[in-house]
């Protein structure tokens, strides 16, 4: 833990000291450094957990999203130098330190042994983002959205703070490593029903769950690139990862408590779906295409079951990578046309046949092809709420269908049909873009080779 | 520092204002910061414009996709159609840009009003062709729910076109053509001119083409309002400013024959408000180039012409403004009600105006009687010397007549060959050009708006081919000599 923990922290003072033209490329080369780092260390599948220290531990739930973190900082590093290139040196590293900063509050979130402290550092990951969105996000809607994301998420999780000191003065201990062990059942009394909603609440907004998915459009949106990357791929894990935590200490009462949830998000995947295909903003698709994978993780979180488990740890890991990719892509997009706009930019594949290939990979695992790890979350999920009810197989099965129609209606609207007249002078793609995006799809395509190493706890 | 801060931070480059005096302390009384927290915390709703910093309902969005600079007919039918083609709804987010919201110097609210297909250019008879069968229909096209229909007064009198001897041949062949496309004019010999028109001379008229169906003049003023209400009413963005400035970024390419060339690309505009240095700057995809009389102006902005002449980078946009009069006067013992607009052999046309005996009418000056076109001021001597006699000629009737106003207009002139640029610049490629149409833009507006967003939506024109009016003839030096300018 330490070899990822001071290495992440003493980033902020290599990217301040840098000289100017190694600024970019410090963080980045150090950050894949302790990447690969967390590759090596932490996935050890015949060991169901690792004790790093008193505060700190993993397991096979923890390490798959602690490796996805720390992946992610170099490659939002790389996406933002572009439209960074006009801002002041200061701002820059600025910026650079707020990516730090969340990557650090991420990796110490992902492996807190106490739930309090997964609270604490919950919240405190908020703040680097929220900067991030309202000061370099591009349009005057994103203080609006700054404020969307604030408060819905601060909404959900005060009462889960009053919850968890409940919970913590009851139980007498919050440590992860205990839950399994508690024969305290949660009787079905009104308070405890109180309690257990404040306990989902937070979680359920950060996944975001379709009644209260409204802050998740405006704010992936509005912020820049890597603020929209690691939003997409790693905080609304958050909320996945901390609910699977605290289920553990609802029983039973998620018997009967979870079914608006489930109902909610059953209906809420195929809305978003359908909203996604009249979508004209790019990043507006991608957004929606996130709540509604987002939904099939609730469902199965809540359901409980061995498989479902499994299927939510695959698909939260393979969306993560699927959804920062589909974002770099359309950035690459933005930074050309100055307009997000998917009428706006057609015809790609003729001026940017390498650029295609990286859109028609992230389309296929998007729309969830066989052999990708996105099949193998979606169809542990389809199976096992097939098995808690028959019905939910014509609501998860045209979700599927309604997910592939809008990919492709994305992908031949941005990369088939005539080039307009203003595409013929866009700059060809940068080594950097190419390389971003074979990091993101790299992982995706040799996780499918050994799927077993994200299916979590419960394998 | 925190000062510094404070003026740089939040927002690109919005310019803070009312943050508080230099002192620190802030001018408003208790009343008016008490309202200045109101407006804040209403503004946090939902729904509610966000300024937070301070009052930016004057300012254009700070993004738009399409940014049309020119808010007159042909600007308004650009967006229009770029609403009506869109294929989902809120697909394109386009902004108006118009100056002076009153359009007193605009092209558009001083012009005469009058619609016909008689051209030499086939293409300016399928543009008028297009734009009559809109108008006939208006209301089915610019219906805006609760607001009422509109009237544009369309008078189908008719143009007559005076040939005289050297001039009949053109004139036949011309008529051919605009039958092939579809119009109908009729050719008289001056014996029928008689019959039909009494109060004609026909001294020294050899042939005569009038239009029987679709010509005529109608009221641009209502036109505009009509289009401005329906496109708001779909979503266009309406802005009052002045464009001051193109922020570009150029791109070396290669093309396949292997000379290098510049392409340039426009990502924002800035647009500067009335009476203040306040500016705004619109990051943008695309710029529509429709500023009547100014287009020239407004395509140096842009670096349109910068270098070596003879070559693609150093040919400009060869449009001015050219001031027109325009003179109304009252004829009791005129023409009666089926008067058309008649051009005389000279280039001096008149029409019918209202019920009262009142007509308008005036002529294009020659080349060395061109008018300084810095003011709008009207020049009565040159009706008295130039216009006059000859009307009184033509119609006797108009020995006696009374002048009762005149005004003057410009026209966005194409010294090229009279006739409209549309589309693309080729080395420019967001810009689109809707402009130089030299005195029948607002015939062909509608046309012209189609033809745009059909050119920025699919890539090449459908409707009507517009290809002989783009850009690139300037260069090449292939003119599409328009013969019939009234």
């Amino acid at each position: 833990m330490l070899k990822i923990i001071i290495p992440s922290i003493m980033l902020i003072p290599m990217t301040w000291l840098s000289k100017n033209t190694m600024m970019w490329i410090n963080p980045t080369i150090h950050s894949l450094m302790i990447a690969l780092m967390s590759l090596s260390y932490l996935n050890k599948l015949d060991i169901t957990n690792q004790n790093h220290s008193l505060k700190f531990a993993s397991d096979p739930l923890t390490s798959p999203l602690l490796i996805l973190t720390t992946w992610l900082l170099p490659l939002m590093i790389m996406a933002s130098q572009h439209h960074l290139s006009k801002e002041t040196e200061i701002r820059k590293k600025t910026y650079i330190s707020l990516l730090i900063l969340l990557q650090i509050s991420l990796i110490m979130t992902f492996t807190a042994t106490e739930m309090i402290m997964f609270y604490i550092l919950f919240e405190a990951t908020l703040i680097p983002t929220l900067i991030i969105i309202t000061r370099w996000g591009n349009q005057t809607e994103r203080m609006k959205a700054g404020l969307y994301f604030l408060f819905y998420t601060l909404a959900g999780s005060l009462p889960l703070l009053i919850a968890l000191i409940y919970l913590q003065n009851s139980l007498g201990s919050m440590n992860f490593l205990l839950f399994p062990y508690n024969k305290h059942m949660l009787n079905s009394t009104w308070s405890n029903s109180l309690l257990w909603i404040a306990c989902a609440m937070a979680f359920m907004i950060k996944l975001p769950m379709y009644g209260l998915h409204l802050w998740l459009p405006k704010a992936h949106v509005e912020a820049p690139i890597a603020g929209s990357m690691v939003l997409a791929a790693i905080l609304l894990k958050l909320g996945g990862y901390g609910m699977m935590r605290i289920s553990q200490l609802l029983e039973p009462m998620t018997n009967y408590m979870a079914y608006p949830f489930i109902l909610l998000s059953l209906w809420g995947m195929i809305m978003t779906s359908s909203i996604c295909l009249r979508q004209t903003d790019l990043k507006s698709l991608i957004a929606y295409s996130s709540v509604s994978h987002m939904a099939l993780v609730i469902v199965a979180i809540l359901i409980q079951t061995p498989w479902s488990f499994m299927g939510a740890t695959a698909l939260m890991i393979a969306h993560g990578l699927t959804s920062s990719l589909l974002f770099c892509l359309a950035n690459s997009n933005y930074e050309r046309t100055h307009s997000r706009t998917m009428l706006l930019a057609r015809g790609l594949q003729m001026t940017l046949p390498l650029m295609s290939t990286w859109w028609i990979l992230s389309s296929l695992t998007n729309l969830a092809l066989p052999p990708t790890i996105n099949l193998v979350g979606e169809l542990f999920i389809i199976l096992s709420t097939f098995s808690w009810s028959n019905f939910t197989i014509i609501l998860t099965g045209l979700n599927m269908l309604i997910t592939a129609l809008y990919t492709l209606f994305m992908l031949i609207t941005t990369q088939r049909g005539k080039p307009p007249y203003h595409i013929s002078n866009i700059t060809p793609t940068f080594t950097r873009e190419n390389s971003l995006m074979a990091l993101h799809i790299i992982p995706l395509l040799l996780l499918t080779l050994n799927p077993k190493i994200i299916l979590g706890n419960l394998y | 520092m925190f000062r510094r801060v404070l003026r740089t931070g939040l927002g690109q480059s919005l310019l803070i204002r009312g943050l508080g005096t230099r002192s620190g302390n802030s001018s408003l009384g208790w009343d008016g910061n008490v309202s200045e927290i109101k407006k804040k915390i209403r503004s946090l709703m939902p729904g509610e414009p966000h300024n937070f910093l301070y009052d930016t309902k004057h300012l254009p969005p700070e993004h738009s996709d399409v940014v049309i600079v020119g808010g007159g007919v042909v600007g308004l039918s650009v967006a229009y159609w770029l609403k009506k083609l869109e294929k989902r709804r809120d697909a394109i987010r386009v902004l108006v840009v118009e100056r002076d919201q009153t359009y007193s110097r605009a092209s558009t609210g001083l012009s005469v009003g009058g619609i016909r297909q008689q051209f030499s250019v086939p293409q300016n008879v399928q543009l008028s062709l297009f734009s009559i069968d809109f108008l006939r229909n208006i209301n089915e096209h610019l219906a805006v729910v609760d607001a009422p229909p509109l009237d544009l007064q369309f008078n189908p009198s008719g143009y007559l076109l005076l040939a005289s001897e050297e001039g009949a041949a053109i004139l036949e062949s011309n008529v051919k053509m605009q039958r092939q496309e579809g119009a109908k004019i009729c050719l008289m010999s001056p014996e029928q001119l008689q019959k039909k028109f009494p109060w004609i001379n026909t001294e020294g008229v050899a042939l005569a083409s009038y239009g029987l169906e679709n010509e005529g003049w109608f009221d641009p003023w209502s036109l505009l309002q009509g289009l401005r209400r329906k496109v708001q009413s779909m979503g266009v963005f309406l802005c009052q400013g002045e464009v001051t400035r193109f922020v570009t970024s150029s791109n070396r390419m290669r093309t396949s024959s292997g000379e290098e060339v510049n392409l340039r690309r426009i990502y924002e505009v800035h647009v500067k408000m009335d009476n203040s240095l306040e500016y705004q700057p619109v990051e943008c995809a695309i710029v529509i180039n429709a500023a009547g009389a100014w287009s020239g102006q407004v395509a140096e902005l842009a670096g349109i012409g910068k270098g070596p002449p003879g070559t693609l980078q150093g040919t400009k946009l060869p449009v001015e403004p050219r001031k027109r009069y325009v003179y109304m006067w009252h004829c009791p013992q005129g023409p009666g009600l089926e008067t058309p607009l008649v051009t005389d052999t000279n280039g001096v046309y008149f029409r019918r105006e209202g019920l009262g005996n009142n007509y308008v009418g005036g002529r294009s000056p020659t080349e060395e009687e061109e008018p300084d076109p810095a003011d709008l001021e009207v020049d009565h001597d040159f009706f008295q010397n130039k216009v006059w006699p000859h009307l009184a000629q033509r119609v006797p009737a108009f020995e006696g007549l009374k002048v009762r106003s005149a005004w003057a207009g410009y026209y966005d002139y194409n010294t090229f060959d009279q006739n409209g640029v549309v589309g693309p610049h080729p080395l420019l490629v967001n810009m689109y050009f809707a402009t130089g149409f030299s005195g029948h833009g607002l015939q062909h507006a509608l046309g012209v708006g189609r033809a745009v967003a059909e050119m920025l939506l699919n890539g090449h024109f459908q409707t009507i081919d517009l290809s002989p009016f783009l850009f690139s003839r300037f260069y090449l030096e292939e003119k599409v000599l328009e013969q019939n300018i009234i």
